[in-house]
């Protein structure tokens, strides 16, 4: 019998420079939040905690700089306990940065703001604009010195958000959701800039992909308690111990075809550009842009001559940078903004008079889901759209339980909007969305913010709807799944209109649009090995050689005898297949006979 | 003591003259917001990496003079004008504003900016009061064919264009006043000079914020428009309308309180630090009291006229 080896690590530390001692800790309102919390964080430690929505990380954090006082145990710094005038002294040691950028910047320039924590570490004035301007250099945002912080788009915001950090020379760094709603660009320009940091990390993120290029240590939370304590190597090695804590996000990692179009429409290859269109094909398409412009009001022009048809049933993702011009576009085709050109929706031209066909027959599902939910019940956020359109009661009733059952929220009909968690949220608005039965239906970052169990769950429901998507994300992963054309856009221009699999095949438009998905591919394929190797012992006989004793005679020689020792193996998954390939690469210093055919209890 | 003098008009005269009013109103609106939206040579293209205003060292004498000292004078003057009573010496304070505009090189177009926020106001008082005005001895007044409740008094008029014209004259010294110097200085001398600090704090956190609140609510109210929503004189859109700002109440509630740990995390314990370290010195002072010299002759000919 094969028994396989986890080596589960909780380091023990002489001196922790953080240590968590039996920590509890109470909401004002009683609920439970964190229980019986112990962890020692050694100088460096890089470390990744991890768990579902609502598991308690943000909490632990802000225990952590001492923003919330434990409600029993206590928090050792440097062997001391921190509170007092102890933690108003070494809270500047420690940095938070929060997963909202604007909670963060409150200076009047960026300057202002990175200068705010150098002085309140006693520096002087020049000083702290020293320190500051460093910083602000490091994060390449000094000639930006003088902007307000609403001037400047999410992902230069994020950034100034970790200088104000850096230039307190922290020891410690606490981050809530570093890379949330950044570009692929952005996201690895961060990672660099956390690469380059030499202290102490601790970092929430639901992306494990992330965390496995920047920690090395993993803590998993799971309803306020630690659960594990592993290296991070092993923490993405075991799909079991993931999916128990609802962490799984090795959905992510099988390189597949798209699989959930229902469509599976014309044939398209490579390049796909939008052609002139014959009176047929002008009758099927659903939506038509001919050289549409869109103006902000300070005169920026945002969308430059977009030309795209979009046909009934088909599905298709936008991708580009942040400022690329897609949010604006989204927001033209709903109504929102009214831009200049050629609008056609369902064969007929759309002006401003007649945007109530499009809040008809378009839905959209908006990045941060807090933006369309303020209804004091799930019953009334979802028939709000319905009662406004003018729908009976039976019929609200009816597409309200429809709309439930299609995200799975059943039972949720009188529970509190603002209570439900992140992922509940997201589908909450989609249910709202769905209810109106959309002809369209657009998703401007459906994962942001979703833990892997809510991302998996939503692609399930996304990929079962029959409706024309048109999917606007970073993540590549579900423009994958969902869609068959993507659309490409920088600096409000449609540069490429192509299949879906030659954009993910096409490196240099990777490039060219800024998107570097290398990395991301790159962690992906270690992960993958990684979750297909494996240590098992078990005894059994070879030739080998080590030092030995015979009565008087210590020699080393070739020989063979039972022994138990671990081996390492990798496998892997030809194709799609549930089943293992194990023959093909097993990485053994010896025979191992009939290994393939012994009984394997460990899991894939 | 003089009667009133009654001067009888037909009534398509009426009608003239509201026109008249209106158009000129319309107009000025127009041209200031024309000149308002023009788009600037300095626009975004601007070098972001160097200040604006450099604290002490600005490129007018306004941006030079003490903080404490300006906030002073152009508070004392503002006072004084709105003490003025005649239209005479009220645009002479028109006047002696714009000299300060052109000596403190402020942006024209925010200064219009500002004139636009109060055309509306200022507007109301010339249309209404001429209307509204008790009739006293000595005034002039419009009598259309007969109706002696719609009398167009020429005192009303002259009394509205006094009050608009001390209200241009004060509008026209807050761009002077809060575009000379950088905003967290000019709140930190404000404390300095008796006002909590913790009500300059919260003026500053407001002016930052305000912006995000504002974004935030733009993106609720478009959530709520592409369901449909559009206002109605009925029960379920006071509501949704009161959802709404229940909703945006709770989310604003919530970001404050991560804005204030955000501020405790990086060391505030209740102040900011100082944003300047300015000195008062004598030519501030004489600066100071030689603008003061001019409002107090303005305010002598008030009184004499």
């Amino acid at each position: 019998m094969h028994e396989p080896v986890y080596p589960i690590c909780q380091p023990v530390l002489d001196a922790p420079l953080l240590s968590i001692r039996r920590v509890f800790y109470r909401y004002p309102d009683n609920t439970r939040a964190l229980s019986d919390i112990g962890l020692d964080i050694a100088d460096g430690d890089r470390i990744a905690l991890v768990g579902q929505n609502g598991s308690g990380k943000t909490t632990l954090i802000k225990q952590l700089c001492g923003l919330l006082p434990p409600t029993a145990g206590e928090i050792l710094y440097k062997g001391k306990r921190l509170e007092g005038e102890y933690l108003d002294r070494h809270r500047l040691e420690i940095g938070l940065l929060f997963q909202d950028p604007d909670d963060q910047l409150f200076g009047h320039t960026l300057l202002d703001d990175t200068a705010f924590g150098p002085r309140h570490q006693g520096l002087s004035r020049q000083d702290a604009e020293h320190a500051a301007r460093q910083s602000l250099q490091c994060v390449s945002l000094l000639e930006m010195a003088y902007k307000s912080p609403h001037n400047i788009s999410f992902g230069q915001k994020k950034r100034a958000a970790l200088a104000g950090l850096l230039a307190m020379q922290p020891k410690v760094l606490l981050l809530d959701e570093p890379t949330s709603n950044l570009d692929p660009h952005q996201e690895e320009v961060f990672l660099n800039l956390l690469k380059d940091f030499s202290g102490t990390l601790i970092c929430i993120s639901h992306d494990l992909i992330f965390l496995y290029e920047l920690c090395n240590r993993a803590v998993v939370l799971d309803r306020g308690r630690i659960q594990h304590d592993y290296t991070l190597r092993e923490l993405v090695s075991q799909r079991q111990a993931l999916r128990q804590h609802g962490l799984d996000f090795s959905f992510r990692l099988v390189h597949t075809a798209p699989s959930c179009d229902p469509t599976q429409s014309k044939p398209l290859e490579g390049t796909h550009r939008t052609p002139a269109l014959s009176d047929e094909s002008e009758q099927r398409s659903l939506v038509i842009l001919r050289d549409y412009y869109y103006r902000y009001p300070d005169g920026t022009l945002a969308l430059h001559g977009i030309n795209l048809t979009i046909h009934d049933g088909e599905r298709i993702s936008i991708v580009g940078e942040n400022g690329a011009g897609k949010s604006t576009l989204l927001s033209c085709l709903i109504g929102l903004r009214q831009g200049f050109g050629e609008f056609r929706f369902a064969g007929r031209l759309m002006t401003r008079r007649r945007r109530k066909i499009l809040w008809q027959r378009v839905g959209m599902v908006f990045q941060d889901c807090a933006d369309q939910l303020f209804c004091p019940s799930v019953r009334e956020e979802i028939t709000f759209g319905l009662h406004q359109l003018g729908y009976s009661r039976n019929e609200s009733r009816k597409r309200l339980i429809h709309a439930l059952s299609l995200v799975r929220l059943e039972g949720f009909e009188e529970r509190v909007p603002l209570h439900l968690s992140g992922g509940e949220r997201k589908r909450l608005a989609l249910a709202c969305v769905l209810a109106m039965e959309p002809k369209l239906l657009i998703l401007d970052e459906p994962t942001a913010g979703l833990d892997p169990q809510g991302e998996e769950m939503l692609l399930d429901i996304l990929c079962n709807l029959d409706v024309t998507l048109l999917l606007v994300s970073h993540d590549m992963f579900f423009v994958n799944k969902l869609t068959r054309r993507t659309l490409v856009m920088h600096k409000g221009l449609i540069l490429e209109d192509m299949l879906t699999h030659a954009f993910l095949q096409d490196e240099r438009l990777g490039n060219l649009n800024e998107l570097s998905y290398t990395y991301r591919r790159r962690s992906t394929d270690a992960i993958l090995t990684l979750q297909h190797e494996h240590e098992h012992r078990h005894s059994h006989r070879h030739l080998h050689s080590h030092q030995h004793r015979h009565g008087e005679v210590e020699h080393d020689h070739l020989h063979e005898h039972l022994h138990e020792h671990s081996h390492r193996f990798v496998h892997s998954h030809p194709g799609d297949k549930d089943n293992h390939d194990h023959t093909a690469r097993h990485y053994h210093s010896h025979d191992h006979p009939n290994h393939e055919s012994e009984d394997h209890d460990h899991n894939h | 003591m003089a009667d009133v003098i009654n001067i009888q008009m037909p009534l398509w005269q009426l009608s003239l003259l509201a026109l008249i009013l209106f158009s000129a109103i319309a107009i000025v609106v127009v041209l200031l917001r024309c000149i308002a939206h023009e788009p600037s040579a300095v626009g975004e293209d601007r070098d972001w990496s160097v200040p604006s205003l450099a604290d002490g060292c600005g490129t007018s004498l306004l941006h030079r003079w003490d903080v404490r000292c300006k906030i002073l004078t152009i508070l004392v003057c503002s006072f004084a004008v709105a003490s003025l009573s005649h239209l005479a010496p009220a645009l002479i304070a028109i006047g002696l504003s714009l000299i300060i505009l052109f000596i403190a090189r402020v942006s024209f177009a925010k200064v219009v900016l500002r004139l636009l926020a109060i055309s509306g106001f200022v507007g109301m008082f010339l249309v209404i009061m001429p209307f509204s005005v008790p009739v006293h001895n000595g005034d002039t007044v419009l009598v259309f064919n007969g109706m002696d409740r719609l009398s167009f008094n020429l005192r009303g008029l002259l009394l509205a264009g006094t009050i608009a014209a001390k209200a241009i004259a004060i509008a026209l010294l807050m761009e002077p006043l809060l575009s000379t110097a950088p905003f967290p200085v000019t709140l930190h001398e404000l404390s300095r000079l008796g006002i909590p600090e913790m009500v300059g704090q919260m003026v500053l956190l407001s002016y930052r914020y305000l912006h995000v609140f504002r974004h935030e609510a733009r993106r609720m109210s478009w959530g709520m428009q592409v369901r449909g929503f559009r206002k109605r004189t009925e029960l379920a859109t006071l509501r949704a309308v009161g959802n709404f700002i229940g909703m945006l109440f709770v989310r604003s509630f919530e970001r404050t309180e991560r804005v204030f740990d955000a501020m405790r995390a990086r060391g505030y314990r209740g102040r900011f630090p100082e944003p300047a370290e300015l000195r008062l010195q004598a030519k501030d002072v004489v600066l100071a009291a030689a603008w003061i010299a001019v409002v107090a002759a303005l305010i002598i000919y008030d009184r004499i006229v």
